[in-house]
């Protein structure tokens, strides 16, 4: 029988928060100025910045003119249309949350947080509409219900509580902390070792019975909670209509109908007073054409794309010139064409809002830097794919429709969701062709107000804020779904 | 009769030839007579509507103003000149640009990589932070923080000689004196000198190990002769702006006027961001078995940075940088927004008088040939590394 020996533990100035302080932030001398240095400087911004945002800003300019920068001129008898919409979205994104747990979680959280506080908010807006936007919250859940779980994700909502997730929280906490405690006393007073430690036992077992404590009312609370949960599950099964990919797609093309009906209206349909587009204006207008532009370039990038890589040379060389026409020039002059020149290459009696124009002018310019994502995407497949392939026996067009598109497209993903957020940023120079997007309001807000003109920098932080919000979403989602999609993994 | 769709016993619809010469009338046919169609209506509208198109107009006095000129303009100089003034304009930002955006791209970059947490974290927020924010919103907000400086009177002044205030930044700058041609041929010559030593020294350090300062010996070579010729020749003078007069004007000195300070910090601090991430990338692409190999035959750290990791990371660094300037270059046109003549901005101005077409033709043809150069440069860059023997 050998004797067992317990290994010596590390020395403490290498383990726990400050063996990762030493490590990461003062790991040699040098090191150490550079952390001082930056602390110094954070948090001199810090405080400047917290006292000018919240002492010295005057946030008038943004709360008293909110419905402008959302939705511009839209007119006030139709914002239910637009609270309607809001909840179709609200539906889907439960959905998403349910069939995707780990990324849509967060969202549906931001989404849900920023409806009840714009809800909750003291400011004027009318009962109607805050219980409108309210309602959102239960809309979720509605979406989040109507679907069934993803095969192998981890417990749900419900099934967590019950299973007194809370007591082995604090649990976790509670010894992470004495660790904690622990070695930031032995690294500091290696004399006191002995005080520290018994200090760090009795908090332990102070801890150990706290959670045993709750465990005792947590038991008996999950063991209820569970009873109507099991008794509920058949009939939620039954609810999760939702359950085959082909019904969420309906799903998701009939809300994405009824939201473009709802926005623009019909003629003459009582309620559905049609909107005049010039008038749909704010963020809405900067979502509605990079929606439009994100939906159409996409496909467009990809015939490009296609069209460059083919052996006919008429196809090869139409495509080469237009990819590098549209690339080699700014956008503003594109959008300054569409609005003076465009027109006037349209037949006569076709008369179409610059709204369009511009959504075809932004979406043509982001499929050809599309079509250059794409092509390089699918010139890093590897030839073996295509040679194996045409051994197979497949055809010119299914070789590439088949194997040579999905492999390079899935190996482009960041560059595509890149330009998905640089084709959202570039709809804020729609305010060229005097189109009333976020960012114009803004504009118009500061310079066309006497009693804003100083207030420049709270409107434009904020509009810089709900842009940063959208595009670090869409990249936070790029890297989810590369993951997923085992990138670089296979 | 229908043996003659067959070639060679196919049918002629199965015939790969046939196909390919029918899909090619096809496009061509689309793709024809849809510019055709364009044309046409353009044609028309031109002649209905009586709108003015041509390029006669160059010749003539342009009549409009343009705020700031880095060589000298006057209203009744032509069309054409105007144009050029402001393409100078657009130059000089994006030239400007892409040197600072390289620099702290570079900069936020490395610090992106290092060890230490904080400058890390604080290097992605910087990333995270600005490219995620519309160009134009930054560009506007800059211009806000430049409006709220105070006014020339009461403005800022570093040490008498630099002013900062709200109509810009006025730095002393250098004048010419009698000794300049021989003092800038000296220079050359030193340029010269020191590219030579660069690549001899650097050769014998790849070939013998040993490590021979290559690069302190270029700089120490041109710096210093260039150095002991001002001091000789004496041919620069520094002209130390002054505010002058009742008005209070400021007179002198190197002017960048507010506008153009917003434009270019927006322009900087948004394509430096991109650049960082290039660079992050870059330096990661190099694998860690190069670093240890080089490590192993015995190069020292700094020299496995410069003869191993550097070139290596370079190559995966330079084409989407080349790209990121090429992108700034283009977005300094983002100017119009906040009132600096850029060249989109002047020629916009002239729509109101000049022919709209011939402008934006002219306008779209002078991008094109920006973005041509700096394909040529990248295409130069890309032959010049590749792989040799591959």
């Amino acid at each position: 029988m050998t004797a067992r020996v317990a290994a010596p533990l590390p020395p403490a100035t290498t383990i726990g928060p400050v063996g990762w302080l030493r490590k990461n932030l003062f790991s040699s001398p040098s090191n150490s100025v550079v952390t001082v240095v930056m602390a110094i400087l954070l948090a001199w911004i810090v405080v400047n910045l917290g006292a000018w945002v919240v002492v010295q800003a005057d946030w008038t300019v943004i709360v008293s003119r909110v419905p402008l920068y959302i939705v511009g001129l839209y007119p006030y008898e139709a914002y239910w249309r637009l609270t309607i919409c809001l909840l179709l979205i609200s539906v889907l994104l439960g959905m998403t949350w349910r069939a995707w747990p780990d990324t849509a979680r967060r969202f549906s959280y931001g989404f849900g947080a920023i409806m009840l506080f714009v809800g909750v908010f003291p400011h004027e807006m009318a009962p109607v509409h805050r219980a409108l936007l309210l309602l959102n919250l239960p809309a979720i859940g509605l979406g989040y219900m109507l679907t069934p779980r993803a095969g192998e994700s981890g417990p749900g909502l419900l099934e967590a509580i019950a299973g007194g997730a809370l007591s082995s929280m604090l649990d976790r906490a509670a010894v992470r902390l004495a660790t904690a405690w622990c070695s930031v006393v032995r690294a500091l007073l290696p004399s006191l070792y002995g005080v520290a430690f018994r200090l760090a036992t009795a908090w332990c077992r102070a801890v150990a019975a706290l959670s045993r404590m709750l465990d005792r009312v947590a038991i008996p609370l999950a063991t209820a909670l569970r009873r109507p949960a099991r008794a509920l599950a058949p009939a939620l099964d039954r609810a999760a209509i939702f359950s085959t990919p082909r019904r969420m797609l309906t799903a998701v093309v009939v809300a994405l109908v009824v939201t473009m009906i709802l926005i623009l209206g019909i003629d003459g349909v009582p309620g559905l007073d049609p909107v005049a587009p010039q008038d749909v204006g704010g963020l809405l207008i900067n979502l509605l054409l990079a929606f439009f532009g994100i939906v159409c370039s996409l496909p467009i990038g990809i015939g490009l794309a296609l069209g460059r890589r083919s052996s006919l040379p008429v196809v090869k060389v139409a495509c080469v010139i237009f990819i590098e026409v549209i690339r080699g020039v700014p956008l503003i002059t594109l959008l300054f064409m569409s609005r003076h020149i465009l027109p006037l290459t349209l037949p006569e009696d076709l008369n179409v809002d610059r709204v369009y124009l511009a959504g075809i002018t932004i979406t043509l310019f982001s499929s050809a830097y599309m079509a250059e994502n794409v092509r390089g995407g699918m010139a890093a497949v590897h030839p073996g794919q295509a040679e194996a392939a045409s051994a197979l026996g497949l055809r010119g067009w299914q070789t590439t429709l088949l194997i040579n598109l999905p492999q390079g497209l899935r190996n482009i993903i960041p560059a595509i969701v890149g330009q998905f957020i640089s084709l959202f940023k570039d709809t804020s120079l729609v305010y060229f062709i005097g189109m009333l997007d976020l960012v114009e309001m803004g504009r118009v807000s500061v310079q066309g107000n006497q009693e804003f003109i100083d207030n420049g920098r709270e409107v434009y932080l904020f509009i810089a804020l709900v842009f940063w919000v959208f595009c670090f979403s869409m990249s936070f989602i790029s890297r989810r779904i590369e993951g997923n999609l085992g990138v670089g993994r296979r | 009769m229908t043996r003659l769709l067959y070639v060679q016993g196919v049918p002629i619809w199965r015939n790969v030839v046939a196909l390919r010469w029918a899909v090619q009338v096809v496009s061509a046919v689309v793709v024809l007579s849809t510019i055709a169609l364009f044309l046409l209506n353009v044609a028309r509208e031109i002649e209905a509507r009586d709108i003015p198109f041509g390029f006669s107009f160059l010749g003539r006095a342009a009549q409009i103003p343009i705020g700031e000129a880095v060589i000298p303009y006057d209203p009744s100089d032509s069309y054409l000149y105007g144009l050029i003034v402001a393409g100078i304009n657009t130059i000089r930002a994006s030239v400007l640009g892409v040197i600072l955006a390289t620099a702290i791209g570079i900069l936020v970059g490395v610090a992106r990589l290092s060890p230490n947490w904080l400058l890390s974290r604080i290097a992605l927020f910087y990333i995270e932070v600005f490219r995620n924010i519309p160009l134009i919103v930054q560009l506007l907000f800059w211009l806000t923080i430049v409006l709220t400086l105070p006014k020339v009177a009461e403005g800022y002044v570093v040490a008498d000689t630099v002013y900062i205030n709200n109509s810009g930044i006025y730095l002393p700058w250098f004048e010419a004196q009698n000794g300049f041609w021989p003092w800038a041929l000296i220079t050359a010559i030193g340029a010269a000198l020191a590219v030579y030593a660069f690549r001899r020294l650097s050769r014998r350090e790849i070939e013998t190990g040993q490590p021979s300062y290559p690069l302190l010996a270029a700089t120490v070579i041109a710096v210093g002769l260039s150095l002991v010729a001002l001091l000789i020749l004496g041919p620069l003078a520094i002209d130390i702006p002054q505010i002058e007069g009742r008005f209070g004007r400021l007179q002198g000195g190197a002017q960048l006027s507010g506008s153009f300070m917003a434009l270019l910090v927006g322009l900087v601090v948004y394509t430096s961001a991109f650049i960082a991430e290039i660079v992050r990338a870059g330096i990661q692409s190099v694998g860690k078995g190069q670093t240890e190999a080089a490590r192993s035959v015995g190069l020292s750290g700094m020299l496995t940075l410069r003869h191993v990791t550097f070139p290596q990371a370079l190559r995966v660094i330079i084409p989407p940088l080349i790209s990121q300037f090429l992108n700034l270059t283009k977005n300094s046109s983002l100017a119009a927004a906040i009132g600096y003549p850029d060249l989109v901005s002047v020629a916009n101005t002239m729509t109101q008088i000049a022919p709209a077409i011939s402008l934006f033709m002219i306008v779209m043809v002078s991008y094109l040939s920006m973005s041509l150069l700096y394909s040529l440069i990248g295409n130069l860059y890309n032959r010049m590394i590749r792989f040799k023997g591959a």
